[in-house]
């Protein structure tokens, strides 16, 4: 197992420059997952670290080593892409033993672990097939056997789940987790999914455009979203932003006028921010409450209700045309034209400046401290299941 | 009523495509006057042409021939182009698809254009009136066919299917033979079968670099075919001849053609 | 992909040794006869005598330039090419978009239609040439029964009809291969596409021009492209159904008429490399105006 560490990676193809300078230290053992919009870099940085891609400035390190110039298969990774990419004339047992055998292995402990692997997969039945005969989650067991055969010091995962459809992504997406725990291995991991991210990772990275967004754990960039990209990219539906300008600033507080003329005043530190300067107020619809419990109202007219059965998303227009989403109860009595006023509670609200970069609270959400050491599972009994 | 007239616009493209075809088959049964007498099927058939091509003339060496050269040819051809095409299709270097340009248009050249060429150095291989100078100097037209087919099959394979190889460690040696080859099957036969059907129907070079009966083609043969009189033609026979070499030929094409699409690849990308 | 990963550089170690065999072969069989073929044509060389001749200069491009025999060949080469690369385009479109339906047995009636393009040139050549004789040729006694013409024709040996003769062998030798191509682009579109037009109520020819045809357009322009290319270097076809006959001779039946026969190769090596540049200009020149990338998609066949 091992750390991998990226310092200054930069890419381009051509003259599009697809990342711009990344530093980043994925832990030993650490599930970190790379989220962001399509066509931001995830993917592209994900191959950096395989040797798939070559980095055109910084440097790589797998397990403290700079690796910029050894080729994958000796950078001691495994990668699980997206569309499994099994060798399609061979069978289960061939796609898995191919590297190990590539590498002069002996065979009897090729059929070590290869067994093992395909127990540890529950796919022992189906070594001797071919991936044509196989369904869309067990060609993606294979992919992940045929990863860890290799007996990596890290996993590279592309998108594993996005081809399997929706249920079977959620089974898989439990088995990783499950797996996860069994193997206890660096994992990196590409998702455009924001639930596989919040599910998966001990860590998350958000990247966009090429660069870093934020990085922590799921609970952090919650609750801390580092700037209104992190903010709207993560939760559903997407956190509320609203203009807003300072009117009152002090060591405890930013006082901040709303749209519909109130006022709420957030504990967070002013940061260069002073009585005057526009600002973008963030709530998320999962947070806002009923207009006798808030600190501060907005004032509006519904316009669409949206009912999920569990709860209701009831989508406001303000007198000055900005839109908010609430999130009711499931059985809550609204329909659309009903004049409704949407609470905010100072603790849960956000307030970025004005080129989007958010005003650190003073005190921090419990769940959002870094996670505990993961340990090595060496020790865990494999499920019953 | 619209219905009929496409009917018949299908009828008359069958009947197009496939007539003169028929009429080689009509005219190669009928022996004697028989020929001079235009009729849907002959009244009397007979072999008798069949025989008298293959007694006239070393006819049944010259198919010998020609498959000889033809697998020959095409066997070269593919080993030659397996890797190249690798290297043309997968692995990006400067100049590559100059490189492509370039050997499409070999396959363009007029064949004359290399005529005077060839010769000398067939000539100088001492190669003159054999097989092997035909099958040497085939390659200008099978070689840059088979490289260009094969290229564009290479870029159809799965970006990811060789990523993974890269990341199990295979060279680009393994790559090729151990994960790209068996994939291609049915890409090589139908390059092989087309490359095949080019250089069997080829006939300047063979006309050419070839003097003697035994060592002509099947082209050379039928187009060289002569009977008793010099001012006419035994087109019985000719039709006969003719009949024998294409049958096999069109047979390959109906095969080939479900060849083409191939399933095996959908296993191993996406559902 | 940037050129100092060991990745890269393996991988092009390996495509630079993966190349050198086939471009040696070619080297060996296409551009170093070719270039002798240009140096030839400088000389006075024969075949009796291939190395001992003089420089002579452009003097046989001179001749050339005064040979009427030659000028007609390149005439009859074009007007071969130009009429029949359309005919061939236009009875293989018609033919795409018949098979393109869908009907019972298709897969059969494209065999059928697939038939010529498997017989040899030489082959469909004798084919027709008994089809086209003149006392006893089947083309004859149609016309005749149906009162088209008045007496038999002597198509292959008549000044008049041979041209005729050798373009309709031709297309219906060549004319599958543009089907083929055709029928690929056409089976590539969306049907959505057509769902739509229909839905809007869109006249099926006006679907035709305003849809089809722009969207094959590039497919087409590359089977056009390689039909001429072949067109342009006839040989097969008019030496075994016409001969040597002035009325269909083509550049290349001239120029290895010249080599072979008379064995003058300088004289007919000029008369190679002028065939050599006519096609490689009309390359450039329908590549550029055509503007075809024959790189890109489409140039599969």
């Amino acid at each position: 197992m091992a750390a991998v560490e990226l310092r200054g990676v930069r890419k381009a193809f051509g003259r599009t420059a697809v990342i711009h300078g990344i530093d980043l230290e994925i832990r030993d053992n650490e599930f970190m997952v790379f989220v962001g919009p399509s066509g931001c870099g995830k993917s592209t940085l994900l191959r950096l670290i395989a040797g798939l891609e070559d980095a055109d400035g910084g440097d790589i390190l797998i397990g403290g080593a700079e690796v910029n110039d050894v080729p994958p298969a000796g950078r001691g990774i495994a990668m699980v892409f997206q569309s499994y990419a099994l060798y399609p004339h061979m069978s289960v047992y061939e796609n898995m033993a191919f590297g190990l055998t590539l590498a002069r292995t002996a065979r009897h402990t090729v059929e070590d672990r290869v067994r093992a692997a395909a127990r540890t997969l529950r796919i022992e039945d189906l070594l001797h097939r071919k991936p044509r005969e196989l369904s869309g989650g067990q060609r993606q067991r294979v992919a992940i056997g045929r990863a860890i055969v290799r007996e990596p010091r890290v996993f590279l995962f592309d998108e594993p789940l996005s081809n399997l459809d929706a249920a079977l992504r959620v089974a898989m997406r439990i088995e990783i987790a499950e797996l996860r725990r069994q193997i206890g291995a660096t994992m990196v991991y590409v998702t455009h999914d924001q639930v596989e991210a919040m599910t998966l990772a001990d860590r998350i990275a958000v990247l966009n455009a090429g660069r870093l967004e934020q990085v922590g754990t799921p609970m952090d960039l919650y609750h801390h979203p580092a700037n209104t990209f992190v903010a709207g990219f993560l939760g559903s539906p997407r956190m509320n932003l609203l203009a807003a300008t300072v009117t009152d600033v002090n060591g405890a507080a930013v006082t901040a006028a709303l749209p519909g003329g109130g006022r709420v005043r957030i504990p967070v530190i002013a940061d260069g921010v002073s009585a005057g300067d526009g600002v973008t107020l963030g709530v998320r619809p999962q947070h806002t409450v009923p207009a006798g419990d808030a600190d501060a109202v907005l004032p509006g007219t519904v316009f669409v209700v949206e009912r999920l059965g569990a709860e209701t998303f009831c989508h406001v227009r303000l007198a000055d045309g900005q839109a908010v989403v609430t999130q009711a109860a499931g059985d809550v009595r609204v329909a659309a034209g009903d004049p409704l006023a949407v609470g905010i509670a100072a603790d849960t609200a956000h307030l970025f400046t004005g080129d989007g970069r958010a005003l650190p609270r003073h005190r921090r959400h419990p769940l959002a401290e870094p996670p505990a050491p993961v340990t090595p599972a060496a020790a865990a009994p494999p499920p019953s299941r | 009523m619209k219905r009929l007239l496409f009917a018949l616009l299908l009828a008359a493209i069958v009947f197009y495509t496939v007539f003169p075809f028929y009429w080689a088959i009509v005219s190669s049964l009928k022996s004697g006057s028989a020929l001079f007498i235009v009729e849907a099927w002959p009244a009397d058939p007979t072999l008798a042409n069949y025989a008298a091509v293959f007694r006239g003339q070393p006819f049944g060496r010259s198919i010998l021939n020609s498959l000889l050269v033809a697998s020959g040819v095409v066997g070269v051809s593919l080993a030659l182009a397996v890797t190249a095409s690798y290297a043309l299709g997968r692995v990006a270097f400067r100049g590559r698809s100059l490189l492509l340009l370039s050997i499409l248009s070999v396959s363009m050249f007029p064949q004359v254009a290399v005529l005077s060429g060839l010769f000398e150095l067939v000539r100088a291989l001492g190669l003159y009136n054999s097989l092997w100078g035909l099958g040497l100097t085939y390659m200008i037209f099978t070689l840059p066919f088979t490289v260009w087919v094969l290229t564009t099959f290479m870029r159809e394979l799965p970006r990811e299917l060789e990523e993974a190889a890269i990341v199990d460690g295979a060279t680009p040696w393994v790559i090729v033979t151990r994960i790209f080859l068996p994939l291609l099957g049915p890409a090589l036969a139908a390059t092989g079968l087309l490359a095949f059907i080019t250089a069997w129907n080829e006939f300047l070079f063979a006309l050419t670099f070839t003097l003697t009966d035994d060592r002509r083609t099947v082209p050379v043969a039928i187009a060289l075919m002569s009977g008793a009189s010099a001012f006419e033609l035994p087109w019985g026979q000719v039709m006969a001849a003719s009949v024998v070499v294409t049958v096999p030929l069109i047979a390959l094409v109906l095969v080939f053609q479900r060849r083409i699409v191939s399933g095996l690849t959908a296993g191993a990308v996406k559902g | 992909m940037a050129h100092g990963s060991a990745l890269a550089r393996e991988r092009r170690r390996a495509a630079a040794l993966f190349l050198a065999p086939m471009l040696a072969v070619l080297a060996l069989v296409a551009v170093w006869p070719l270039a002798r073929t240009v140096y030839f044509s400088f000389t006075d060389a024969t075949l009796g005598s291939l190395d001992s001749y003089v420089i002579v200069g452009v003097e046989n491009y001179r001749w050339l330039a005064e040979d009427p025999d030659w000028w007609r060949a390149v005439r009859n080469t074009v007007v071969f090419t130009v009429v029949s690369v359309t005919l061939e385009t236009m009875l293989g479109l018609v033919i795409a978009l018949a098979l393109n339906a869908r009907l019972p047995g298709r897969g059969l009636l494209r065999a059928a239609v697939l038939i010529p393009w498997a017989i040899p040139t030489v082959v469909s050549a004798q084919m027709w040439g008994w089809m086209f004789h003149d006392l006893y040729g089947v083309v004859n006694e149609a016309l005749l029964a149906a009162g088209l013409i008045a007496a038999p024709k002597a198509w292959t040996a008549d000044p008049d009809l041979s041209m005729t003769a050798v373009v309709l062998v031709d297309v219906w030798k060549a004319t599958p291969f543009m089907t083929l191509l055709i029928l690929a682009a056409l089976q590539m579109l969306p049907r959505d596409l057509y769902e739509a037009a229909r839905v809007d109520g869109i006249h099926p020819v006006r679907v035709f021009f305003r849809v089809t045809l722009p969207l094959i357009r590039p497919a087409l322009m590359v089977a056009v492209i390689f039909r001429t290319l072949d067109a342009l270097r006839v040989f097969d076809l008019m030496y075994v159904l016409t001969g040597n006959i002035r009325e269909t001779m083509s550049m290349s039946v001239y120029a290895r008429r010249q080599l072979i026969d008379f064995q003058d190769i300088g004289y007919g090596s000029a008369a190679a490399t002028a065939l050599f540049l006519v096609v490689a200009l009309i390359t450039v020149t329908t590549i550029t105006l055509g503007r075809v990338r024959p790189g890109g998609k489409g140039g599969s066949g």
